[in-house]
C-alpha cells in the first residue's frame, strides 16, 4: 500500500507539468497532424521567461505566471506565422515539416543562450514548505503545480470540447474545405490553437523550472516522453492524453523507486511505448491527429 | 613523412568532417533514397563507439593491435548492425511520425545505457585505454595516418553509394520511398528491403563510431547528444538529400566551415571557443535546416539525375 500511495502522490505531483505539455503538444498534432519537434522549446523558454520574470523583477513565481503564459503563447504564434504557415503554402511534405521543427528546435534551443546566458539558472524563491500528503512528503511547489495544472487541464479539455472555439478547432482538423465552407477561418483558430498550445508548453516549463534549474535543455529532456504520451493517449482524444500522460507519471514514479534509478525507469517505458506502437502500427498514430 | 605544416587541430577537424561525410552518405540511403527519417543517427554511432569500447577495454584479448582493434570493430560494426535489424522491424511498417519516436527513442535509450551501465562504460566519469591501433611516429602522426584510414573507409562507403544508385537494389529504394504501396503491390518485399537498409548501414555507422573511439581515445556520454545526428542531417539536406555528392558537399559546406575554417583559421578571441563558437555553430545549423527547407528543399545540387533526364525527356 505504501508504494503504491507513493507512487501515485509523487507520480502526480512531479509530472504533472507533464501532463499539460502533453495537452499543448496534442492541439497542435491534432489540428496540422505535424510532430512539431520546436514545442520543447515552447516548455524551455517558458521556464526561462518565468525565472527572468522572477529574477529581474522580482515577481513572485505565481505572479511570473500569467506574463509567462503570455509570451509562450506569443512565442508559439510567432513560430506558425513566421515558419510552419509560409511551410505549408509552399508545398513543404510531412517529412520536412518535422525536420524544419527540428531545425527551429536547434536554432532556438542555442539561439536563447545568447540572450539568458550559456550557466543554468535558478528561480529566486524561498524554500518550499514541505506538506504531508498520505503520509508523503511533498514540496508546496510540487502540490500547486498538481492543483494548477488540473485546474488548466479541465480548463482546455472544457474550451475544446465544449466551446465553439473548440468546435472550430476540431472541425478544421477533420477537414478543412469543409471548415472553410462552413465559414471557419483557419487563420484564426490556427492562431488561436498555437496560442493555447504555447501557454500550455511555457506554463509546463515554468513548473518543471521551479521544481529543479532552467537549462537550455529543460524541454528537450521531456520531449520524447510528452511525444510518446500524445501518440499513444491522443487515438482517445484529449481525455486519452490526459489519462496517459498521468499514468505515465506514475508510472515513472514506481518503477524509479523499484530500480532505485530513474533512467531506469525512463528506459523500460520509451521501450514498452515503442513496442506498444509496433503493435498498433499506423492505426495508433492516424487515429492521434484527428 | 613531414607532417610539420598540419595543425593538429587541422587533423582533428579534417577527422570530423570525414566522419561526418561517411554518416551523410549513409543517411542519404535511409532518408535520401527510401525516405526513413533516421533522428537517431547518434545511436548507431555511439552504439558502435561503445561497443568498441568495451570490448577493446574490458576484454582480455590473446591477441595485440592491429588485430585486436580489428575484431573490436568488427564486432561493434555486428551489433550496431543486429540493433538496425531490431530498430529496422520495429519502425518497418510505421509511418514518419512512428519513426521519428522508433529512431529518437533508440538513440535516448543508448545514451541512458551508456550512463547507468558504469560498471562496463565507465557512466558519466568516461572510458579511457583506447588507442590508435598503430604506431608511425608522433602522436599527430598516429592521428593523420588515423585519418587516412577513415579516408579510405568514407570513400568505399561512398563508392557504395554510388553503385546503390546504379543497381535495381536503388531502384528498389526509391521506390518505397516514393511510393511504398506501389512498389508492394508490384511484389517487392518492402519490410525486408527496408529491414536490410537498416541493418548495413546502422552497422557501418556503428564502424565509423568505434574509429571515432580510436582517435578520441576517451569516451564521453556528453558525445551521446543530438550534436552527431544535427551535423549528419544539416550536411546531407544542404547539399542535396537525394544526390550521393550532396552529402559530401553539404558537410564540407556546414561542418567544414565550423570545424575547420572557423576553429582554424579565424582570428577570434580564444575565449569565444569554449562556448560562444559551438553555440553559435548549433544555432547557425539550425537555422541552416530551416532555410534550405522552405526555400530549396533539394539542397544546392538539387535533384536526382535521372529525375531531370525524365523531365528532359518528357519536356516538363
Amino acid at each position: 500500500m505504501d508504494f503504491v500511495t507513493q507512487s501515485v502522490i509523487i507520480g502526480l505531483t512531479e509530472h504533472a507539468p507533464l501532463v499539460l505539455a502533453a495537452i499543448g503538444f496534442a492541439l497542435i498534432y491534432r489540428l496540422t497532424g505535424l510532430i512539431n519537434v520546436a514545442y520543447s522549446e515552447t516548455l524551455t523558454l517558458g521556464a526561462y521567461f518565468a525565472m527572468w520574470l522572477n529574477t529581474t523583477f522580482g515577481l513572485d513565481f505565481y505572479a511570473t505566471l500569467i506574463p509567462t503564459a503570455i509570451l509562450s503563447g506569443l512565442l508559439s504564434v510567432a513560430t506558425y506565422v513566421l515558419i510552419f504557415r509560409p511551410a505549408k503554402h509552399r508545398g513543404v511534405g510531412g517529412l520536412e515539416m518535422i525536420i524544419i521543427s527540428f531545425g527551429l528546435s536547434i536554432f532556438m534551443r542555442h539561439g536563447l543562450q545568447f540572450i539568458f546566458g550559456y550557466p543554468v539558472r535558478f528561480f529566486d524563491v524561498p524554500s518550499p514548505d514541505t506538506i504531508w500528503v498520505l503520509g508523503v512528503g511533498v514540496t508546496s511547489f510540487r502540490l500547486v503545480a498538481l492543483v494548477s495544472v488540473a485546474l488548466l487541464a479541465l480548463l482546455l479539455y472544457l474550451f475544446i470540447q465544449r466551446s465553439s472555439y473548440g468546435l472550430q478547432a476540431r472541425a478544421l482538423s477533420a477537414d478543412e474545405q469543409l471548415a472553410k465552407v462552413s465559414g471557419i477561418r483557419p487563420l484564426v483558430v490556427s492562431v488561436m490553437i498555437w496560442f493555447v498550445a504555447g501557454v500550455a508548453g511555457g506554463l509546463a516549463g515554468a513548473f518543471y523550472g521551479v521544481g529543479s534549474s532552467v537549462a537550455p535543455l529543460l524541454g528537450w529532456r521531456q520531449f520524447l516522453f510528452i511525444l510518446l504520451v500524445v501518440l499513444v493517449g491522443g487515438a482517445w482524444g484529449l481525455g486519452g492524453v490526459i489519462a496517459v500522460g498521468v499514468a505515465t507519471g506514475i508510472l515513472l514514479t514506481a518503477m524509479a523507486l523499484t530500480f532505485g534509478q530513474i533512467l531506469y525507469a525512463q528506459l523500460a517505458l520509451i521501450v514498452a511505448f515503442i513496442v506498444l506502437l509496433k503493435w498498433q502500427g499506423r492505426r495508433l498514430t492516424e487515429t492521434a491527429k484527428v | 613523412m613531414n607532417i610539420d605544416w598540419l595543425d593538429a587541430f587541422l587533423i582533428t577537424g579534417l577527422f570530423e568532417v570525414v566522419m561526418i561525410i561517411g554518416l551523410a552518405l549513409l543517411l542519404h540511403l535511409q532518408l535520401g533514397l527510401t525516405r526513413i527519417a533516421n533522428f537517431g543517427v547518434v545511436g548507431f554511432w555511439g552504439l558502435g563507439m561503445y561497443a568498441f569500447g568495451v570490448l577493446y577495454v574490458k576484454v582480455d584479448w590473446p591477441f595485440g593491435d592491429p588485430w585486436q582493434f580489428l575484431a573490436c570493430a568488427a564486432l561493434a560494426t555486428l551489433v550496431a548492425g543486429l540493433a538496425g535489424v531490431v530498430v529496422g522491424w520495429l519502425i518497418a511498417n510505421l509511418d514518419t511520425d512512428g519513426v521519428l519516436v522508433g529512431t529518437l527513442g533508440f538513440a535516448t535509450v543508448i545514451a541512458i545505457l551508456a550512463t547507468t551501465e558504469d560498471g562496463l562504460t565507465g557512466g558519466a566519469r568516461g572510458m579511457g585505454g583506447l588507442r590508435i591501433p598503430f604506431d608511425v611516429g608522433t602522436v599527430k602522426e598516429d592521428e593523420f595516418a588515423w585519418l587516412l584510414v577513415l579516408t579510405a573507409v568514407v570513400a568505399v562507403i561512398f563508392l557504395y553509394a554510388w553503385r546503390v544508385h546504379r543497381s535495381p537494389y536503388g531502384r528498389l529504394l526509391i521506390a518505397v520511398g516514393s511510393s511504398e504501396a506501389l512498389a508492394r503491390s508490384l511484389g517487392k518485399s518492402t519490410f525486408r528491403t527496408k529491414i536490410g537498409l537498416f541493418a548495413v548501414t546502422s552497422g557501418a555507422m556503428g564502424l565509423l563510431g568505434a574509429m571515432n573511439g580510436a582517435m578520441v581515445r576517451y569516451l564521453d556520454v556528453g558525445n551521446l547528444g543530438v550534436e552527431i545526428t544535427l551535423a549528419t542531417m544539416v550536411g546531407l539536406v544542404l547539399g542535396g538529400s537525394v544526390r550521393v555528392w550532396g552529402a559530401v558537399v553539404g558537410v564540407v559546406l556546414s561542418v567544414g566551415l565550423f570545424d575547420i575554417v572557423i576553429s582554424s583559421y579565424l582570428p577570434l578571441p580564444r575565449e569565444w571557443y569554449t562556448q560562444t563558437i559551438p553555440v553559435l555553430r548549433q544555432a547557425a545549423f539550425g537555422l541552416a535546416l530551416i532555410i534550405v527547407l522552405l526555400f530549396r528543399p533539394l539542397g544546392i545540387l538539387g535533384d536526382m539525375r535521372r529525375d531531370k533526364l525524365m523531365r528532359k525527356i518528357h519536356g516538363r
